[in-house]
């Protein structure tokens, strides 16, 4: 679903992303770990659009998308949740899902509502809210949610388009234990078809969810693998976990 | 509180029917202050569309008003065309002009795109004032009313032509109100929040952002046809970018982003131009400070203050209601 | 006509003379935007003060030189009251307010100007080099000459300030990345009122300096405005270099314009700068890549 090969990214001469390959097929989860300042948001950045990559190739849905702009990219199916909180603040969750319907299925072309697809876009709105728990809130302006449940938001938004590929910018980061649960238990519910990039910071999360975890550092990839071959490796015990357990 | 509530709807009724009420208690001078009214509501709603809704402010908004009068004096006067006939070319050239603009101009973004859009009108003002054709800077005479003779209406009248402007005016607020309560509408409000996360969700931000300039330019053209028939007579400063910033204060002064405020603003600023110049040959002066005094205010204009005070009185009328729920629900128990 | 190396003579001298007026108008604004990130409309109304008050000086103190001095100063005084009412507080908030703002006090100021100066045009009769000098044939007005020269010179001055002086090497780091220059120690509130100040006195060196030649009245300064704008953005925000090339860009296109398509010499700007904006849109030298 997802297609990354030998990416690079220069700022003049900072190599800020070298040579960054993978693949998510359908339904895999995929973790990208790594210290900060590896370059996990830049690659995020790259493969959303927002960056021009120096060289290398992106495939979205196996559809070439390397100079495609950033909405093109979203609609060949990529969606993303940002890291900090990216939202229609001055509105109601359910006019923000609703937004977030118009722009993903084009529906915005209108210039007098239909009935039928007014109500079929709130289904999918209320659907996206009960998905995301934030049922109990549609009717609440978003700025005055808690943070938590801002966050999920993010990620509702990003679902309403029922992506093929998925991007997940530190979905917990901030969040409480409760609420990191709650998310936890939103990133379980994940439609099984899709494809999961994820930057985590919470190794009991990425450990225990993905199925394949990239480690990044320098903007390099110093490991691909499974959870245990990740966990195991010296190298990455080292640079990232702090030691070499014994 | 909410794109389009009650409130704001009420009010621009008010607003309305306060003008219509002006006109009827009004002499000479009332009825061309009137139009004028009417004329600069409509290019203020105009403006609105693309800066309080799509998020781009525009300095050179006065171009394509100014052309629409222009064109207006070209179709009607020049080419001998019916009014209403070169009313309605003015108005449809307009837009398609500010289509092609509009698709030039969104591909920059911020103070940048302030200052294209300020070159692009001058060019107009430029355009206008070395065309000799038109009248260059000596302006342009001659202009005839649209005929309503049909219906019994003779427009050179100052009082039939005033209540024709508010009218139109009136129509086009309804107009607008049903355009932005459409889906199109709530994607160009959402643009104004926040234009990367729609981008990000797969809209094509500058697709919308073009048809809104478009839009907009049409009904600035129409603004313009309206402005040829009430001075009788035009010239290049239609197009001045001073001109596009005394629309951009209206709806800065009225409310931006509301299309009720606008008209408010617009409202506003014609009658204290017309108050201030009575007692001081200064009024720019209090003029300017009144704007400074406005946007540092805080608050999004008239309409600002109004919905804040609505929301205190309301606010307290609820808190008072709910107490006596509240006794109500102790006594009886 | 055009084989005439006396026309092409006078017509090079009066762009190089326009370019260094426009030089210190934009210099001051282009900093200012590139620094501080704000729009400051009123600049060119700041410029009418420096014609105005260079008049009064030169009637009441008796000759240009002291208000050559003196005016900038008076501007620079200005432009710190304003500074500290309105421009620190518009700083952080974006480029709507601050261009509503200082529009709003384009007309404050040209008002405060008709009241105490009258709206006719104001001018001197005695200024220093006001004989002309022969070119190549031609005879040339010697004080534009004063003005090309002042120009170069301040412009040398400025050049030496920001390359190799401790305040300019704080402009420089600001420019580039304020947070970071914070960081570093380097006050960047202190420097960015620096700048701001030089702006101005700039602007009314600029005034006082074209009174003699093109005269003063309190409209003036709007119609300089958008030029300098055109200027700055041509250039690029925040660059000495750029504001240089694009004043010499702005100001032969306008000078030759006039005498080869006069009635397009004006749109000629506009079309450059859209195709600046379009292609280029950090401008001919930017000084942020």
């Amino acid at each position: 679903m997802l297609r990354l090969d030998r990416l690079v990214k220069s700022f003049g001469a900072l190599q800020v992303t070298r040579e960054v390959s993978l693949e998510v097929p359908q339904g895999v989860r995929h973790a990208i770990i790594g210290p900060n300042g590896a370059g996990k948001t830049t690659l995020f950045n790259l493969i959303a659009g927002e960056l021009r990559p120096t060289s290398g190739r992106i495939e979205i849905g196996g559809r070439e998308a390397t100079g495609l702009s950033i909405d093109k990219r979203a609609r060949l199916g990529l969606a993303r949740s940002f890291q900090r909180n990216n939202l229609f603040l001055s509105q109601s969750v359910r006019n923000n899902l609703l937004l977030a319907d118009m722009a993903a299925w084009g529906t915005g072309k209108r210039f007098w509502p239909l009935l039928s697809k007014e109500r079929a876009a709130h289904e999918r709105a209320e659907a996206i809210a009960l998905q995301v728990g934030l049922a109990d809130d549609l009717e609440q302006q978003v700025s005055e949610l808690s943070y938590g449940a801002q966050r999920q938001l993010e990620v509702g938004l990003a679902l309403i388009a029922r992506p093929k590929v998925l991007l997940l910018d530190e979905p917990t980061s901030g969040m409480s234990p409760e609420e990191t649960g709650r998310m936890l238990r939103l990133i379980d519910g994940l439609p099984r078809d899709l494809a999961v990039l994820l930057i985590e910071h919470d190794m009991d999360l990425v450990f225990s969810h993905a199925d394949r975890i990239t480690v990044l550092n320098y903007g390099q990839v110093l490991l691909e693998g499974s959870p245990q071959e990740v966990r195991g490796s010296d190298v990455v015990q080292e640079i990232y976990l702090g030691g070499v357990e014994d | 509180m909410a794109q389009n509530s009650i409130f704001r709807q009420v009010l621009a009724f008010l607003v309305f029917l306060a003008l219509i009420a002006y006109w009827t208690q009004a002499d000479y001078f009332g009825f061309e202050i009137i139009a004028e009214i009417g004329v600069f509501a409509i290019l203020a709603m105009s403006l609105d569309i693309i800066a309080g809704y799509a998020g781009l402010v525009s300095l050179g908004h006065a171009a394509l008003f100014g052309t629409g009068a222009y064109l207006l004096a070209y179709f009607s006067v020049v080419l001998e065309w019916p009014v209403w006939l070169a009313m309605a070319t003015s108005t449809a050239l307009t837009g398609l002009i500010a289509l092609i603009v509009g698709g030039v101009v969104t591909r920059v973004h911020g103070i940048f795109f302030i200052m294209i859009t300020l070159a692009i009108g001058e060019m107009g003002y430029e355009f206008f004032f070395q065309n000799r054709t038109l009248g260059g800077d000596d302006g342009f005479a001659g202009i005839d009313r649209l005929d309503l003779g049909f219906i019994g209406v003779d427009l050179m009248d100052p009082a039939s032509f005033a209540l024709f402007v508010i009218v139109m005016a009136a129509l086009i607020y309804l107009l607008l109100l049903r355009l932005l309560a459409s889906p199109y509408g709530k994607v160009l409000a959402g643009l104004h929040d926040n234009p990367g996360r729609l981008r990000a969700l797969g809209l094509p931000v500058r697709a919308y952002q073009t048809s809104a300039f478009a839009l907009s330019g049409l009904i600035a053209g129409f603004a313009g046809t309206l402005t040829a028939q009430h001075t009788l007579f035009i010239s290049p400063n239609l197009l001045h970018w001073t001109t596009s910033g005394e629309v951009l204060v209206m709806i800065i002064l009225g409310g931006l982003g509301t299309l009720v405020g606008p008209v408010i603003g617009a409202a506003t600023l014609v009658l204290l131009r017309h108050e201030l110049s009575e007692y001081t040959q200064y009024w720019g002066f209090w003029m300017g400070l009144f704007l400074i005094a406005i946007v540092l205010g805080g608050r999004n204009g008239i309409l600002g203050w109004l919905e804040w005070g609505w929301e205190l009185a309301s606010g307290k009328t609820r808190r008072e209601a709910l107490a006596q729920a509240k006794e109500a629900d102790d006594a009886a128990s | 006509m055009l084989s005439d190396g006396g026309f092409w003579i006078v017509q090079i001298l009066n762009s190089l003379q326009l370019a260094m007026l426009m030089l210190l108008l934009s210099v001051g604004l282009t900093v200012i935007f590139g620094l501080m990130n704000f729009v400051n409309l009123a600049h060119g109304s700041l410029y009418a003060l420096g014609a105005l008050s260079g008049y009064s000086l030169a009637k009441t103190l008796g000759g240009m030189w002291a208000a050559y001095l003196l005016a900038p100063l008076f501007v620079m005084a200005v432009g710190a009251l304003l500074y500290v009412t309105l421009i620190d507080r518009l700083r952080r908030a974006g480029p709507m307010k601050q261009v509503l703002v200082t529009f709003g006090l384009i007309f404050v100021l040209m008002d405060a100007q008709r009241y105490f100066w009258g709206t006719d045009q104001l001018g001197v009769t005695e200024y220093p080099f006001s004989g002309s000098i022969e070119i190549l044939g031609q005879t040339y007005p010697a004080y534009r000459i004063f003005i090309i020269a002042l120009g170069l010179t301040v412009f040398g001055l400025l050049y030496f300030l920001l390359e190799r002086t401790r305040l300019g090497a704080e402009v420089r780091a600001s420019v580039d990345d304020a947070e970071t220059a914070s960081c570093l120690g380097v006050n960047v509130e202190r420097t960015f009122f620096a700048v701001f100040l030089i702006g101005c006195a700039l602007a009314g060196l600029a005034g006082a300096v074209a009174m003699p030649a093109f005269s003063a009245e309190a409209g003036m300064g709007v119609s300089i405005l958008v030029p300098t704008l055109v200027v700055v953005v041509v250039g690029g925000l925040g660059s000495l270099t750029g504001a240089l090339a694009g004043s010499l860009l702005i100001a032969t296109t306008l000078t030759f314009g006039q005498v080869f398509f006069p009635e397009f010499a004006g749109i000629l700007m506009y079309l450059l700068l859209v195709v600046v904006l379009l292609l280029r849109p950090a401008g001919l030298f930017p000084v942020r890549s």
